[in-house]
């Protein structure tokens, strides 16, 4: 099928200095734990995009010189020829497709911890980072801004060697140039602070150098938080933003804007628990009014109809998109090609982000199990190798894991029964989608489902049997099929088990009436009462959720928590809100306090910390440390139990158990995925129902096939004419 | 004991399709074609009574008007259980309307003898609602449309059900066997095949006849045995709605313009 004609908008060129953007479809710049050091991870993600029809695709931030290093966190860099070789791996496939590579030069201050350089960050004054608590930068004098705008001169120049077409002054995420730029950390008295014009003056001056040295070859790109949202005080769109753009202007050939800063950067790359499509425009839509350069911006854009009005209503003329490009690599060539509702729409989820914030092992997505996995498995997110065999598949369960690994499978040309007891497609994902705000994570069913169901007509052997009776071992092992895929899933404990004691704790019981497990609770069947006590093991969603939900329907809720409430969701920049939500529906939180027993409407808590600072051997049979006495009662109407997962794999076991009859009935293997293999998120189930419909030829599709590493090689220089062997001053 | 189960290979269309070059229907194409969903019920209606009295031999048998693009139906319904699939046809069948459908299908049903005979209530395409009722016709066999709940034992003389009527009503009746019903969605949830399932109708074999072994002249059937025939199919004319605002004497007053501005009078 053709584009819909309503979508020609978004197929038009826009010119950006001397280069042409195909379209006006742009992956901005994110990271995906590749770096410079990842080359092939790099080039391989990045051009599936170019292939995938996206018209300029960016490196995530990239270093210009050893002061400015992220470490723990990963970037890109480009300090020397050894990085100029590696990232031209990356330019040329995405040339290959015919798009525009870009490269976002960074410069973090103080923000920069500098763990692997050990260099000293620079900034506009010395302040300590908000984000990176402990790091604080040196002011720079006169000649240390020269020595800096020359950092990123350089690296100009090390860019367009390695085949860049649009070079980036990165001054969003409050970056230096922004740093210069706003008053919170600019607190100088010079020509570089003050006044408006001379907090500009850093930034302009780089543009006009960095211009100077490679803008005859490259497109200039300045990304602007064109509102900080810390009202009076930093920068606002309707002041400095709008004023710093008109300055600006002649210098740069296209303007990216979003809002925000580092340290609650969830508020640019925003949660679809919190944020819907779009939510940036209130403010980025004043800057297409002073801008004469074209302006792209940014807001989880996945809907070709919202991108059209973007760009139509005149509040962009280029759609930035970074995690709807990672959710469906293929986005604009869907699009084009009217397959619309073959988009893999992200979720919102901001999984991907949470691998950055740990420190960039290589990103996931939750909704699409190949990112990351393009080169080191080969994993193409839209073309799959024929199927190896005619054996025919029984998978149990329709969850995540389930039903991502049956629409693989069907596309490669299984004959596949995907079978479950539930009426719909989404095991767990259908409970976890009416908890507050998380409506949009049901786009994962959503694809699933979809796709399931056209695979199912192409392939009339093919069926999805839903509804059913639960699967019995017997049932399944005379099925039919060559190959069994155990996708059951995971329960939350009903006893108190959890990952501190172990055990289960004395007393829990969710047959109780006053006591529930989450499942209990979506099911609405138990009455929960007024006061209700969440009793908390899990460092996720599962715990504040219920609190959010709880509170909102009325009753009064104390989470006790034995764990880093909601952790995880530091990592996924979901956190900030959730607490801020929490605070408006005055849930109570009891930190590092465990439960020791359960009764009928209290439970005993303690301080996890109560049994003592030493620690003494006292021989055998006595503990280390002294008796915690810290031990009290805390009464409940309703007691939620949120301390741990076990997987449902019974039918696995009971079909193990079972071997010898494998043979009679034609079985040939049994495979178990997803959380039926052990609770984890929802992106890592995906993963294994996907990874094992590629592999399932393997003599052994349970346990991963070796992947393709990056190392650094002994005894080869990462740069020309570095020595790689051991050698000491002396 | 034996039940008779009349089953159609009916058609789905996408939401683009064409009109065949001679007016007369879509062009093939375009067809998705899949097990008419009414028959999946009454299939399984049979299913049930033969699972749930094992110690009476219970024979389902599927039996279709059709050209072998419909085996596809009828090993479906193999696949769920159904011990036998027969499909009657030849080129002189084409063109047949549900009276002449049902008509080969009676002539199946007095070879075959069975005690019950099921059709669906319709077909999900084209909705006529005729076939299983004219089939009691030709048979002269007590019947029932619309069944939405049956009690049968097999061996027993009757058979006793509820049916649906206009207007949410209901009936309780019995009725003697050999009987005809047409079965309704819901009165059971139909089961999926399993793969063995599958399997195993792969290699069963489909009993075909043409109309002569089931004793039909040529002009019992085809056009020459129907009542009705296509002349032609086109997709309506879009129409305009309008919802008229104002109380009752408002929406009169514009009603009556529209009606005179139409008429021109
Ligand atoms: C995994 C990930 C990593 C990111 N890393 C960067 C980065 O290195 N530099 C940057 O300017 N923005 C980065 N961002 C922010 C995005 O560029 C973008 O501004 C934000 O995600 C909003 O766009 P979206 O709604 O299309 O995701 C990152 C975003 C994601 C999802
Ligand atoms: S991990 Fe979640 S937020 Fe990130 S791209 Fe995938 S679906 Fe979207």
């Amino acid at each position: 099928m053709a584009r819909d004609p309503k979508y020609d908008i978004l197929f038009t060129p826009v010119q950006i200095g001397p280069k042409t953007l195909r379209n006006r479809f742009y992956q901005v710049p994110h990271c995906i734990g590749a770096g410079s050091d990842k080359p092939g991870f790099q080039a391989a993600h990045r051009s599936i995009k170019a292939e995938g029809g996206w018209a300029g695709i960016n490196t995530e931030y990239c270093s210009i010189h050893p002061e400015s290093d992220d470490t723990h966190r990963l970037s890109a860099r480009i300090w020397d020829k050894g990085d100029v070789h590696n990232l031209r791996a990356m330019t040329d496939h995405i040339h290959q497709f015919g798009a525009l590579a870009g490269v976002e030069m960074w410069y973090g201050g103080a923000h920069a911890p500098c763990m692997e350089s050990r260099a000293t960050p620079r900034g506009p004054s010395q302040y300590a980072s908000e984000f990176e608590t402990l790091t604080y930068c040196r002011e720079m004098d006169l000649s240390d801004i020269a020595m800096v705008q020359q950092y990123y001169v350089d690296a100009a120049l090390r860019s367009r060697d390695a085949g860049f077409d649009i070079v980036y002054v990165y001054g969003a995420h409050s970056y230096l140039p922004l740093q210069f730029l706003s008053p919170y950390y600019n607190k100088r008295t010079d020509g570089y602070g003050g006044s408006f014009k001379n907090r500009a003056r850093f930034w302009i001056e780089t543009l006009e150098k960095v211009r100077a040295a490679v803008g005859n070859d490259c497109a200039i790109a300045t990304r602007f938080a064109v509102d900080t949202l810390y009202g009076p005080g930093s920068v606002e769109v309707e002041e400095d933003g709008m004023r710093f753009v008109e300055l600006a202007d002649p210098l740069v050939d296209l303007w990216d804007v979003d809002v925000g800063d580092i340290a609650e950067w969830g508020e640019d790359a925003g949660p679809s628990r919190f944020y819907l499509q779009g939510h940036q425009v209130p403010w980025t839509r004043y800057i297409k009014q002073v801008a004469k350069k074209p302006v792209l911006g940014v807001g989880r854009y996945t809907d070709p109809e919202k991108m059209t009005e973007i760009v139509t209503k005149g509040y962009a003329d280029i759609i930035g998109a970074a995690r709807p490009s990672i959710a469906d690599p293929f986005l604009p060539k869907k699009v084009e090609e009217g397959r619309v509702d073959d988009i893999r729409v992200c979720i919102g989820c901001n999984v991907c982000i949470s691998r950055w914030e740990i420190g960039g092992p290589p990103m996931i997505c939750t909704q699409n199990a190949t990112a990351g996995e393009e080169y080191r498995r080969g994993w193409h997110p839209e073309r799959f190798p024929k199927k190896g065999s005619e054996d025919s598949v029984l998978i149990v369960g329709a969850g995540p894991s389930g039903s991502e690994c049956a629409r693989v499978l069907m596309e490669r040309g299984y004959t596949v029964h995907l079978y479950d007891t539930a009426e719909k497609i989404g095991g767990h994902l259908n409970s976890v989608v009416t908890l507050p705000g998380l409506g949009e994570w049901g786009y994962h069913r959503d694809y699933r489902e979809t796709q399931i169901g056209k695979l199912v007509k192409k392939n009339k052997q093919s069926q999805v049997a839903l509804g059913q009776k639960p699967m019995t071992a017997e049932a399944a092992l005379t099925y039919g099929a060559e190959k069994i895929v155990i996708a059951t899933g995971s329960s939350w404990n009903t006893d108190g088990t959890n990952c501190l004691t172990h055990d289960p704790i004395p007393g829990a019981d969710a047959s109780q009436p006053d006591q529930l497990t989450p499942e209990q609770v979506f099911s609405g069947k138990k009455p929960i009462g007024k006061r209700v006590v969440i009793l908390n093991a899990d460092t996720y969603f599962m715990a504040p959720s219920l609190a959010e939900k709880l509170a909102s329907e009325g009753h009064e809720v104390t989470i006790v928590s034995g764990v880093h409430l909601a952790n995880y969701m530091h990592f996924t920049l979901e956190y900030p809100n959730m607490m801020r939500r929490l605070h408006e529906l005055h849930v109570e939180e009891l930190g590092d306090h465990f439960c020791s027993k359960i009764e009928k409407g209290r439970l005993e808590i303690y301080n996890i910390w109560g049994d003592g600072s030493r620690r003494t051997y006292r021989g055998p049979g006595v503990f280390p440390r002294d008796a915690n006495k810290t031990h009290r009662w805390l009464e409940f109407d309703s007691l939620i139990l949120v301390t741990g997962r076990h997987s449902d794999d019974s039918l696995h076991r009971e079909l193990n158990a079972r071997q010898s009859e494998w043979e009679a009935n034609g079985v040939k293997a049994v495979y178990l995925i997803g959380d039926a293999e052990a609770p984890r998120l929802i992106a890592d189930a995906t993963f294994t129902g996907h990874r094992v419909a590629r592999e399932i030829e393997e003599a052994n599709a349970q346990f991963p096939k070796a992947y393709k590493r990056e190392v650094a090689i002994w005894g080869n220089p990462h740069s020309p004419g570095v020595n790689p062997e051991i050698e000491y001053e002396s | 004991m034996k039940i008779l189960i009349a089953i159609k290979q009916a058609i789905a269309l996408d939401e683009d399709f064409e009109i065949r070059a001679d007016g007369r229907d879509i062009e093939e194409d375009f067809f998705l074609p899949d097990l008419n969903e009414w028959d999946e019920y009454s299939l399984e209606e049979a299913m049930l009574i033969k699972e749930r009295h094992a110690d009476t031999p219970v024979e389902v048998v599927c039996v279709t008007i059709a050209p072998d693009s419909a085996d596809e139906a009828l090993r479906k319904c193999l696949a769920k259980g159904a011990d036998r699939a027969i499909r009657v046809w030849d080129e002189s069948m084409e063109g047949s309307d549900p009276v002449a459908i049902a008509r080969a299908l009676a002539a199946v049903a007095k070879k075959e003898a069975p005690d019950l005979f099921f059709a669906g209530v319709q077909s999900s395409d084209h909705a006529h609602g005729a076939t299983g009722i004219a089939v009691a016709g030709f048979l002269g066999w007590a019947h029932s449309a619309v069944v939405a709940r049956l009690d049968y034992t097999p061996g027993a003389k009757e058979v006793a059900l509820k049916r649906e009527l206009e207007g949410g009503l209901s009936q309780e009746l019995r009725l003697p066997c050999p009987a005809v019903l047409t079965i309704q969605l819901g009165i059971n949830k139909p089961r999926y095949a399993s793969l063995r399932g599958m399997k195993l109708a792969a290699a069963k074999p489909i009993e075909t006849l043409a109309p002569g072994d089931i004793g039909l002249a040529t002009n019992d059937c085809g056009e020459s045995g129907s009542l009705a025939r296509v002349r032609r199919m086109y997709v309506p004319e879009k129409q305009r709605a309008q919802i008229l605002a104002g109380d009752v004497a408002a929406q009169a007053k514009a009603l009556a313009a529209i009606i005179r501005e139409a008429t021109g009078s």
